[in-house]
């Protein structure tokens, strides 16, 4: 290995994103942000890194394994790097937003660092457009912001696209009713995320019928939410299913297209979600596109409780999935401008969306040097002429 | 969308499993092609008697990685190989009671009369699943030095690799063949039918579908 290639090696997760991808990616951030912003929820920027006791309040301690931390030389406090924007925006609308009038629309783009990567995405940086909607609990709340980010993807192109609704009280719920041992109560969990219908039974309890029906109650959203419909539930269970229905036929309404799915059991990446969450994807990419759903946001440790916190309900969107996901945006038409042509209204082209590249040398032969830089036409007496293929 | 993605890949193992297999993909209305069954074969894809279902023969230790990656949507998989991958991508939604063995650990007969695991901080083993053995051996607070190898474990003791194994027994023959007790065990192994996360959300009745006609291929046994 060359000094070179040691110097070009990157810590693992971590990457460089080049031409033309950078600017794709950034492109999408932002045509996602202003849609977002078009439907009234303004922009905010919180930090990089804060206080860890502020990062992990209520929803941040779901990601506390997979924030690195950092001592603040200054103020001897420990700090965490962000590993998830939901909680900083909860913050800002808990603490510098308290004026504003509720239910209150943010949105945000930034990127996050992860300690580990998942196996599906090893990266521990990455890009994340979201959008936040605080202080309102109603069904309504909930299928605007699916409503929003759908309709968001749709707009950039995401083929294929689905959401997947699911209710992360509802099994908790049920299993709170089995009084089980710790043990016994994390490896039934670790059966339900499987859909190990094999390793739920041997639980054998009244209850687990009940959960098996739950993972019979997966799947396109108004076949599920028969099977759902026929379960006797506790009271809170019930509750938030019919929530869960209404959702569902609001969705129905406003976008027949979208295909809905539907599964009770999903619990993963929902492990703060207090009602109706939600996953999307878009169909031959492994990947999520994003996900989100009902929390409280709060300022209390887990330990706390979250008592004095403000319904809220909101999304992520995953832009190195959407990426994947995208056709390649349209090469650019490119114009070498040779040095001393005068400009004319070379201006106009730049509005209509064209590159432009100046030369600096006037001793090389214009269209040898377009090529060189990878131009597609040369700037020839005040017009773009096209270069010959060759 | 490319047929590629339209097509539903099945992850199937090679060798001892796959011979119990076979009925139950008979059962459940799935002819592979005839070159399925040529041994000597050399593609890893066959076609079937679904038009958009192929089936893919792949080692049994990598179907759980395959699934999980999406190449393909389903498969069947060891609960043994399952349980060391960890892979929260695949769900195991049916049992499909074939390939029944049991994860033990073993060590030789006279090192089990000098000693009492019980007093066990730190052991080295060897496996073929280091994963699946430090975890076990971490919650009953003993250390895993793990040896990885990818066969003939029975033999590693007797070589003075190390002094202990993890490993799958269906009769416990190769075990006694080789001077080796059983102390405990760890789990029992069946095969699994495994469905990929995304899959199943994105092709939901399409795998769903497959579900059922596995569980009937079952009841039908």
């Amino acid at each position: 290995m060359t000094d070179l290639e040691r110097k070009a090696l990157l810590p693992a997760g971590l990457r460089d994103i080049l031409p033309p991808e950078a600017a794709f990616e950034a492109e999408i951030c932002e045509t996602l942000a202003a849609g977002f912003g078009s439907h009234g929820y303004d922009r905010v920027k919180p930090p990089l890194v804060e206080f860890e006791d502020s990062l992990m309040s209520g929803a941040g301690a779901a990601v506390s394994a997979a924030t690195f931390r950092l001592m603040d030389p200054v103020s001897q406090r420990m700090m965490g790097v962000r590993a998830d924007m939901t909680t900083q925006v909860a913050r800002i609308a808990l603490t510098r937003l308290t004026d504003m009038p509720r239910p209150l629309r943010l949105s945000y783009t930034g990127e996050v660092l992860r300690i580990r990567g998942t196996q599906l995405r090893p990266e521990r940086q990455f890009a994340q457009v979201g959008a936040e909607l605080i202080g309102a609990e109603s069904a309504e709340a909930d299928i605007e912001i699916i409503a929003i980010a759908v309709a968001s993807l749709h707009d950039i192109g995401v083929p294929h696209l689905s959401v997947d609704l699911t209710i992360p009280p509802l099994v908790p719920a049920l299993m709170e009713a089995m009084s089980l041992g710790d043990d016994e109560y994390r490896a039934l969990r670790d059966a339900l995320d499987r859909k190990d219908v094999g390793a739920v039974r041997k639980h054998g309890d009244a209850q687990v019928e009940a959960l098996c029906s739950l993972m019979d109650g997966t799947g396109p959203a108004n076949a599920a939410l028969e099977v759902l419909s026929g379960l006797s539930l506790p009271d809170a269970a019930a509750k938030e299913l019919d929530r869960l229905r209404v959702v569902v036929e609001g969705l129905g309404r406003r976008m027949p297209d979208l295909d809905i799915t539907v599964d009770p059991v999903e619990n993963r990446g929902f492990e703060y979600h207090t009602g109706v969450g939600f996953t999307f994807f878009s169909r031959g990419e492994r990947g999520e596109i994003g996900g989100g759903g009902r929390y409280i946001a709060t300022l209390n440790g887990a330990d706390v409780g979250n008592d004095n916190g403000e319904a809220a309900t909101g999304f992520t969107l995953y832009v190195d999935n959407i990426m994947r996901v995208l056709p390649s945006p349209p090469a650019r038409l490119r114009l070498y401008v040779p040095p001393g042509e005068p400009l004319g209204n070379i201006d106009e082209l730049r509005k209509d969306g064209w590159v432009t590249v100046a030369g600096l040398d006037a001793a090389v032969d214009a269209s040898v040097e377009a090529r060189r830089m990878k131009c597609s036409h040369v700037w020839l007496s005040g017009c773009a002429e096209p270069l010959e293929q060759g | 969308m490319t047929t590629a993605n339209d097509t539903l890949r099945l992850a199937v193992p090679k060798g001892r499993i796959l011979e119990e297999l076979l009925p139950v993909l008979a059962r459940a209305g799935i002819e592979p092609e005839a070159a399925f069954s040529d041994k000597h074969e050399r593609k890893l894809e066959f076609a079937t008697n679904i038009p958009n279902l192929s089936i893919l023969r792949v080692r049994s230790f990598d179907i759980a990685t395959f699934v999980a990656f999406g190449a393909a949507q389903m498969g069947v998989a060891g609960r043994d190989v399952l349980m060391e991958f960890d892979y929260p991508e695949v769900y195991a939604p049916l049992d499909l009671g074939i390939g029944y063995c049991r994860m033990v650990v073993a060590e030789k007969e006279d090192e089990l009369a000098r000693e009492n695991p019980k007093r066990w901080s730190h052991v080295r083993v060897a496996t073929k699943y280091p994963e699946i053995t430090r975890r076990h051996f971490a919650e009953r607070g003993v250390q895993a030095e793990c040896v990885k190898l990818n066969g003939a474990m029975e033999i590693a003791p007797a070589l003075g690799l190390c002094r202990r194994i993890v490993d799958l027994v269906s009769t416990g023959s190769t075990l006694k063949a080789n001077g080796l007790v059983e102390i405990e065990q760890i789990a029992t192994v069946t095969s699994q039918l495994v469905v990929n996360r995304a899959a199943l959300k994105t092709r939901s009745a399409e795998i769903h579908g497959w579900i059922d006609r596995f569980q009937g291929a079952l009841d039908a046994a």
